[in-house]
């Protein structure tokens, strides 16, 4: 068993001496601070070397342990070694998990898809890294449901990560529902988003229970992309749990939108970390960035950042945080109609998330998101 | 129908209330008037139990029971009902959705079977409708967004489906227009059964010429100052409130 750090990197790798002078996160790295990374990568863990079993066809991507067990008709999974990422990422999770998984997973999308992405990780006392990277064909709808299945993962650390392409004229719809536990597998994703011209991300992050688990993006939007992200989370007990992301506006004419709403309650810690860059060439840039956290609880926490970063004069933008329990007054107007106060709570943390569950709109996957916030909601209430 | 007696209630360290006497009889419509902050809104928070009004002395006596100490969502499921001067918007939560808890929730401490979502849609369209509401209303987010005389109206709505013994009206006619008044007063006028005890606040006559009332109250600085029959408005009306002798 041994711990996560620069000795699993060999060190004629071509990333090796970049993660050297980036170092290996600290408690003080930024994007980590709030997330206790130090002693996840210190505990001592199993190594898994992903089987390269031949993968059935089937309805789903699933990645069991890290390799893939089934993909879906009109999807192409193959498995690439050297595979050159995004060397501006800000991230050494990033790097690192480039330069330790054995193996990238490539998953190429040529036509309209609509398909269920699922993660198994069965392993204990298991360091599991691995990557995919996924590209798209031009001028097509791609929506990716991306789920969690980490029965019996107990004390593992999945570092995985994607990279996706969103090709000229595409949508890449991409919506994370992930009811992870406390007594399952630590997750760190750290990705990047690049869209091209005229591309759109729709990025839609659902994250309920008691994990510890943290997400960071990378978004790059050419001329005349767009995104848009919503990020719900709702953590309890000990969770920490968050999402960090930079958006970059690279090219004339990008859009970007980004909405967050937590709900954090027991001790729960909420991370909410984001950047919107505005580059010097990037004029007739709209960007607004929006973050609201609830915390139910005297001791729980959130920690939101929400910054732009602005290279040109004008652009429309705006940003905005806000911390705060549930309105007092809104919860009187409830009881004087008759509605006693847990329940009356619960109509109203309802309704703050339901606005992020509804904004994914025309989605297939709008009711299994509902299903899996009321599980958590309600498991509080036990 | 409610006594209130002695009433002396504080909001933050201010009182507002000075010893209340109030009598309100069963089946009547009593009217309350009386100057800007002299504390009618505050009165009828501290009847429902507002968090923002502490009631320091007195009682309030309704069906055998001291209201001052019980929870106002008791208060709410015993029958007391306040339409409140400024409703306040709650977006996110549905109208209907939050109309059927409120519904259901008194049925259940009544321990009647719950209305469920399909009869209470044609319930509450009905009752919308006769309220010449948008029925878009009825799915939008909880007063949000709603004008000032569509909240209004809104109230009267929850009022009609929530069917309550005792109905606190505060200033339910202010920018109300002509229609919406009509309307409103129609909708309280359909709620009298001879049982139901009503106190309107108002600042104006109007709305008493469609609701006829039984009694009318004077209020000032904390107190009920005065209590008599509609004659008292035409006081009012032509002499103001420095007429109105203490009685
Ligand atoms: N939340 C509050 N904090 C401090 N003072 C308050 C609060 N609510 C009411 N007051 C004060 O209490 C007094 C009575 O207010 P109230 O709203 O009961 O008057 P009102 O008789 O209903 O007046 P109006 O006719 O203008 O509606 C006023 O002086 C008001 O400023
Ligand atoms: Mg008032």
């Amino acid at each position: 068993m041994k711990a996560v750090n620069l000795d699993l990197v060999h060190t004629e790798h071509p990333l090796y001496a970049k993660l050297q002078s980036m170092g290996m996160p600290a408690n003080k790295t930024e994007q980590y601070r709030n997330f206790a990374i130090k002693p996840l990568l210190a505990q001592k863990y199993h190594f898994y070397n992903p089987e390269k079993s031949v993968p059935k066809e089937g309805e789903k991507l699933v990645i069991t342990n890290g390799s893939v067990s089934e993909f879906p008709a009109g999807v192409q999974v193959r498995y690439e070694s050297d595979f050159v990422c995004d060397n501006a990422h800000y991230d050494v999770l990033y790097f690192y998990s480039h330069a330790v998984s054995v193996q990238t997973i490539y998953v190429e999308v040529t036509r309209e898809s609509r398909f269920e992405l699922e993660h198994i990780c069965n392993q204990a006392e298991t360091f599991l890294p691995y990557r995919i990277v996924i590209s798209t064909a031009k001028n097509i709808h791609v929506e990716i449901f991306e789920t969690f299945r980490f029965d019996a993962s107990e004390q593992s650390f999945v570092l995985y990560g994607l990279d996706a392409f969103v090709n000229t004229d595409t949508t890449l719809r991409w919506i994370r529902n992930a009811s992870i536990n406390q007594a399952q597998a630590k997750l760190v994703g750290t990705h990047r988003f690049d869209v091209a011209r005229e591309g759109a991300l729709e990025l839609n992050t659902f994250d309920f229970g008691d994990a510890n688990a943290l997400h960071l993006y990378k978004i790059d939007l050419a001329e005349h992309a767009w995104s848009r992200a919503a990020h719900l989370l709702y953590a309890n007990t000990q969770a920490r749990s968050g999402n960090i992301i930079a958006i970059n506006h690279n090219e004339v004419y990008a859009k970007s939108a980004q909405e967050a709403r937590y709900i954090l309650v027991d001790e729960a810690v909420g991370i909410f970390d984001s950047k919107i860059r505005v580059d010097a060439g990037a004029q007739h840039s709209h960007a607004v960035q929006n973050s609201k956290a609830i915390l139910l609880s005297p001791h729980a926490h959130m920690y939101a950042k929400p910054q732009l970063e602005i290279y040109i004069d004008e652009l429309e933008a705006s940003h905005g945080a806000t911390i705060g329990e549930l309105d007092a007054d809104a919860l009187f107007y409830l009881n004087s109609r008759g509605i006693e106060a847990e329940e009356a709570r619960k109509i109203l943390v309802l309704a703050f998330a339901q606005s992020l569950i509804d904004s994914i709109g025309s989605s297939h996957y709008v009711e299994k998101i509902n299903q899996a916030f009321e599980a958590a909601y309600y498991k509080k209430e036990q | 129908m409610m006594q209130i007696k002695n009433l002396h209630a504080k909001i933050g360290e201010k009182e507002i209330l000075k010893g209340v006497n109030l009598a309100l009889e069963k089946g009547k419509v009593h009217v309350l008037m009386g100057t800007n902050g002299s504390g009618k809104s505050t009165l009828t928070k501290a009847i429902v139990g507002h968090y923002d009004v502490s009631v320091t002395a007195g009682t309030i006596e309704y069906k055998g029971k001291n209201l001052v100490d019980m929870p106002a969502e008791e208060r709410a499921l015993e029958g007391v009902f306040l339409s409140f001067q400024n409703p306040i918007e709650i977006p996110g939560v549905n109208n209907a959705y939050f109309l059927r808890a409120a519904l259901n929730a008194k049925e259940k401490y009544r321990g009647e079977k719950e209305t469920n979502a399909a009869e209470f849609l044609k319930l509450m369209r009905a009752h919308a409708q006769k309220l010449g509401m948008n029925p878009d209303m009825i799915s939008r987010g909880l007063n949000d967004g709603f004008s000032g005389g569509e909240k209004k109206r809104n109230e009267i709505l929850q009022m009609e489906i929530l069917q309550p013994d005792m109905i606190l009206l505060d200033e339910i006619d202010s920018g109300l227009d002509i229609d919406a008044l009509k309307a409103v007063s129609q909708g309280i006028n359909r709620m009298k059964d001879g049982e139901r005890t009503f106190l309107v606040i108002t600042h104006y006559k109007r709305i008493l010429d469609y609701i006829h009332p039984d009694y009318v109250h004077i209020f000032q600085d904390g107190q009920v100052i005065k209590n008599g029959g509609p004659e008292l408005v035409d006081v009012l009306e032509s002499e103001g409130y420095q007429a109105i002798v203490k009685d």
